[in-house]
């Protein structure tokens, strides 16, 4: 299968600090390829250079077939860029705005127009065409933002985080509206914080300090890295918050919506047990504990402290 | 008004002053290179004035004339026109500045004591040049008339003397050079812009950074937030008061006859001002070029221009004069000029200092007044 | 009003020229509750919160936060309260602990209290060891615990967050509901918009908002309970084609992708075997449908088509808003902007 994106030992360095430290992936088309990672891990300057616009230290990438050194300009052509941060020019209307991108990549007119109506009835902006762009709220913002990014069809699509500040109706819309670009034939390379988003991509990489520490399917993910998993309803929550944060036995234990998720080490045999007996000791009522398979959240959050406990053991 | 408040928002002003060491070169050094450069380059000083000479009498009175002109230092004479259409040519190519007509018969009506007139033709293009030029002639002219009345009273055997001779006692600034009037108002104007480039922004700009909103959300006063927004700037505008008094002590030789606490002190109190005129300005606009532009046009021209620092009140219509009364500037020329040249004390100089400290306060007061802890 | 109200909010209006934003907005939140406030973007959520801190005057309407009048004492709201904007609203110029020196400052905490408490909140959002990095040189992440810390140095009474964790990580997001959750045991009160449902579901209380006016507000539970349809979880070969045709079902209301699983959510009078023939018959495979409680976010979307039902009864353009059709469900043209500081010219309202 083709490869639309090929990134073999990628290295930035901004002056003494190491942003990316030789990460290699690669993404097939028609993917969702979900790139996630703690802030500051290095994912948005990753995609900086991998859109162009940022020259890497060392290393070698092809995006859409073309050389990330000497072929960018051939890059921006092939990808659609929609940036973390409001991109579009606020004092331009949302179809001014569309079109403008239109111009610059050099869509011929009536295709723009045509654009324009099918890209604002996907994304369900039609009555918003009109309206200044520093008007809208967040989610329309990004709406706006994406199909600015999509206006010249490009065979793959570079989203930092598009769903951020975005109600959760708009979340769903902005999904199904990429899993029809990939069945489409689109790339999509996306960013996200939302773990439950993650389910949607094929194939996802959880980077850490610039460095990729895992890999897979969010089926591999969940069932690869984090076992010993328990769901716990108890009152009150924060008390068996505390005794279970205090527990030997425990490696993590957080709030997960109005319940507890909470990993037991390796060696614990029974977890749910475990988990009743330590919040027994402490007093608490223990409504349910069940062991469940992972969430993405989870595992995210496993990995990144795992990443984390890692680097402070490397640094005394 | 909370002291501690007050000064955690100044703190962190003169953090971010601190932390971005471009914007603190820039507001040191750009005054004092600005200083050096106009300070040379704004000169009514004129040198070897050159003009041309119309001789059309010849005997020794109309040469001892001319030689009295070619003598002295001040002008430069270039050619002896024989026909009246060289002068206007010469005028028009702009290679002098005035040519001198003798009339025929100079030497007879001066030899029978009868009044005599030379005449002067001066290219009025240049209004000021022209008018130094013709100060400088008249000047020498008295002095030749002095001479040949002396002359001319030697000749009869008595001695009658002239009714009127001038004799200019000329005080403050005995050679009228132009440097010791020019770099004090040099400096009163920098300091101006300076003043407002430093506070026009810094309220405004927490709006477009961000910080905004966690502060006018805090206890924190309209007026705690002003003030501590000044004292930062104060400091700054300290240093570079003291800086412009050396450079213009250093490299121009000007250097201040009256009081120096009470110059720092002027400057200081004139500095409030000033700063607190960016800060309203600061405080009412929504963003930061707003507020730049504000400063420019509505402090910085008319300092330049109304102030009397390039043109005399004395000249202006009595309603520009009034205007040019609520001009903070106008005062401290006032006050930095008097300081500098005549070494005048706080006895005569009381009036504009007052009304530059109630400037100071007023306009903090405004600009706190206006401020609003609202969105 | 009662003492035991720490939010107490009647009759909010503001409008920012012809849209408006809030539209008489009732809202009461108890002393040491956890309110959560959900809706769609545009709902009035960040100029109801704005009000609230007394940095934007309402047109109409009353507000008492922390026992004062946040219209006409607004001083005396904002020293009790704590706020944490939407938008990173710190010096980016000043260290971590510079910014929150400063914030000590403006809110006069005497110097032998705030240093210990400094010390606990830095340590417990794992912050500690970035107390000397210029808040500019932060992640996302980490800015937003600072905000937290900030908000948090005077001890408010009333706590106001503003989406405080969008765009921050799981990992950041765990370490700030470590401090949010013990709140409430010292008797902060929390108002939180937020765009995340497993957030919401954390919260005492949970207000719906939408067009500037509270819809339903209720515990979660409860919350759930209403949802009458029934959610199942099923996996389908080749799932585009089962989502297509599932859409199309009279008895389905809705069809989510969770990965290789679709969240099928049919109308309450429906019977789900009907669904799963329709499947086979249209030659999908279909595995194991499972009965799934729903979620906070499932009753988000419901309230989104209840609000659109609303308005087709209600016909169109009766409230003045033309080109309403074809926009997503819950969210009709003209939606009000939020203000936005720097971003978005400040309203009028601020002269």
């Amino acid at each position: 299968m083709a490869l639309a994106v090929e990134v073999s030992n990628l290295v930035k360095r901004f002056g003494d600090f190491t942003a990316v430290d030789g990460i290699s992936f690669s993404v097939s088309k028609g993917e969702v390829f979900g790139f996630l990672g703690p802030n500051g891990a290095g994912k948005s300057t990753t995609i900086r250079m991998l859109c162009g616009l940022l020259l890497p230290t060392s290393g070698e990438a092809r995006i859409a077939e073309h050389d990330i050194y000497r072929e960018t300009e051939l890059i921006r052509r092939s990808i659609g860029y929609m940036p973390q941060f409001f991109s579009l020019y606020p004092d331009l209307t949302v179809r001014e705005n569309i079109e403008f991108y239109a111009g610059m990549y050099e869509v011929p007119r009536a295709r723009a127009r045509e654009r324009v109506e099918e890209l604002s009835g996907r994304l369900g902006l039609e009555g918003l065409l009109d309206r200044m762009t520093r008007t809208l709220s967040t989610g329309w913002r990004q709406r706006a933002a994406l199909a600015t990014a999509l206006v010249h069809q490009p065979p793959l699509a570079f989203l930092d985080e598009p769903t951020s500040g975005v109600d959760p109706v708009t979340r769903r819309q902005f999904w199904e509206f990429i899993d029809d670009l990939a069945r489409e034939g689109t790339t999509v390379f996306v960013t996200t914080h939302v773990m439950d988003e993650a389910e949607h991509c094929t194939r996802l990489v959880i980077m850490h300090d610039g460095a990729i520490i895992a890999e897979g399917t969010p089926e591999e993910m969940r069932t690869r890295y984090v076992q010993n998993m328990v769901e716990v309803q108890a009152a009150p929550l924060w008390e068996a918050l505390e005794a279970l944060q205090a527990s030997p036995l425990v490696r993590e234990a957080a709030l997960f919506g109005d319940a507890l998720h909470v990993q037991l080490r390796e060696e614990v045999v029974d977890p749910a047990e475990a988990v009743r007996q330590a919040l027994g000791e402490a007093g608490v009522a223990v409504e349910a504990a069940e062991c469940i398979p992972p969430t993405m959240e989870d595992v995210f959050v496993a990995l990144a402290r795992g990443g984390e406990e890692a680097v402070r053991e490397a640094s005394p | 008004m909370n002291r501690r408040r007050m000064m955690a928002v100044a703190r962190a002003e003169w953090i971010h002053i601190r932390r971005d060491p471009r914007s603190l070169v820039v507001i040191l050094i750009l005054p004092v290179f600005m200083l050096l450069l106009y300070g040379y380059g704004i000169n009514y000083d004129l040198d070897r004035i050159p003009f041309a000479v119309w001789n059309l009498d010849g005997t020794q009175v109309s040469r001892d004339l001319i030689d009295e002109f070619r003598q002295n230092r001040y002008f430069d004479l270039r050619e002896s026109v024989l026909e009246q259409r060289r002068i206007e040519e010469l005028l028009d190519e702009r290679k002098v500045v005035f040519v001198l007509v003798v009339p025929p018969d100079l030497g007879g009506t001066v030899g029978a004591g009868r009044p005599a007139e030379v005449q002067f033709v001066l290219d009025g293009s240049d209004t000021t040049r022209a008018s130094v030029a013709l100060g400088y002639i008249e000047g020498v002219l008295n002095d030749f008339s002095g001479q040949l009345q002396a002359q001319w009273a030697n000749r009869q055997g008595t001695q009658v003397a002239a009714p009127f001779t001038v004799y200019p006692t000329i005080l403050y600034n005995p050679d009228l050079r132009s440097r010791p009037f020019i770099v004090p108002g040099l400096i009163a104007v920098l300091l101006t812009l300076l003043a407002g480039l430093l506070t026009s922004t810094c309220i405004v700009r927490e709006r477009e950074w961000g910080s905004f909103e966690t502060l006018i959300a805090s206890p924190a006063a309209a007026g705690e937030i002003v003030l501590g927004k000044l004292i930062p700037y104060i400091v700054i505008a300290f240093a570079n008061v003291v800086l412009s008094i050396v450079v213009g002590w250093v490299v121009f030789g000007v250097v201040p006859l009256g009081s120096m606490a009470l110059l720092l002190t002027a400057s200081m109190v004139y500095m409030a001002a000033s700063l607190g005129i960016g800060l309203f300005f600061s405080a009412v606009s929504r963003s930061q070029q707003m507020a730049i532009l504000f400063a420019v046009l509505l402090t910085f021209l008319p300092t330049i221009l109304l102030s009397g620092f390039v043109f005399p009140l004395r000249s202006m219509p009595t309603i520009i004069a009034a205007i040019a009364q609520i001009i903070p500037a106008t005062h401290f020329l006032v006050i930095i000029r008097s300081l500098y040249l005549k070494g005048a004390g706080l006895e005569i100089l009381w009036p504009q200092l007052l009304v530059l400290a109630g400037f100071a306060v007023v306009i903090v007061v405004v600009a706190a007044g206006r401020f609003r802890k609202r969105l | 009003m009662s003492g035991d109200l720490a939010v107490q909010v009647r009759g909010l209006r503001k409008a920012f020229e012809d849209v408006v934003a809030v539209d008489g907005l009732d809202l009461e939140v108890g002393t040491g509750e956890i309110m959560g406030l959900v809706g769609p973007d545009g709902a009035g959520k960040t100029t109801t919160l704005r009000m609230l801190c007394g940095i934007l005057l309402p047109d109409a309407g009353e507000v008492r936060v922390a026992g004062h009048d946040a219209v006409r004492d607004p001083e005396e709201v904002k020293a009790r309260i704590g706020y944490v904007p939407q938008r990173f609203s710190l010096h980016r110029d000043l260290t971590v602990n510079e910014n929150i020196a400063y914030l000590a400052d403006l809110y006069t905490v005497p110097p032998g209290t705030w240093t210990a408490r400094r010390e606990e909140l830095l340590e417990i959002t794992q912050m500690a060891p970035f107390r000397d990095r210029l808040a500019a040189a932060l992640s996302g992440g980490m800015r937003q615990k600072l905000s937290l810390i900030c908000a948090l140095i005077h001890r408010p009474q009333v706590l106001l967050l503003d989406e405080p964790t969008t765009g921050v990580d799981p990992l950041s997001r765990r370490d700030f509901w470590q401090i949010l959750y013990d709140l409430p045991r010292q008797g902060v009160t929390m108002l939180l918009c937020t765009p995340y449902m497993d957030e919401a579901a954390r919260c005492n209380r949970v207000a719906f908002l939408h067009q500037g006016q509270i819809l339903r507000q209720d515990t979660p539970a409860a919350l759930r309970e209403s949802i009458h349809s029934r959610i199942f979880e099923v996996r389908c070969r080749p799932q585009h084609l089962a989502r297509e045709m599932l859409k199309r079902l009279p008895l389905v209301e809705g069809v989510e992708v969770f990965g290789d699983r679709l969240h099928v959510t049919l109308r309450p009078e429906a019977a789900p075997a009907e669904a799963w023939r329709a499947l086979r018959e249209a030659g999908v495979g279909e595995l194991a449908p499972r009965e799934v409680e729903p979620s906070l976010e499932d009753v988000f979307v419901a309230m989104g088509g209840e609000v659109e039902n609303r308005k087709s009864e209600v016909g169109n353009g009766e409230d003045g808003e033309s080109g309403g059709t074809g926009v997503s469900p819950i969210l009709p043209s003209g939606e009000p902007p939020p203000p936005r500081t720097g971003e978005t010219p400040v309203p009028p309202g601020g002269k």
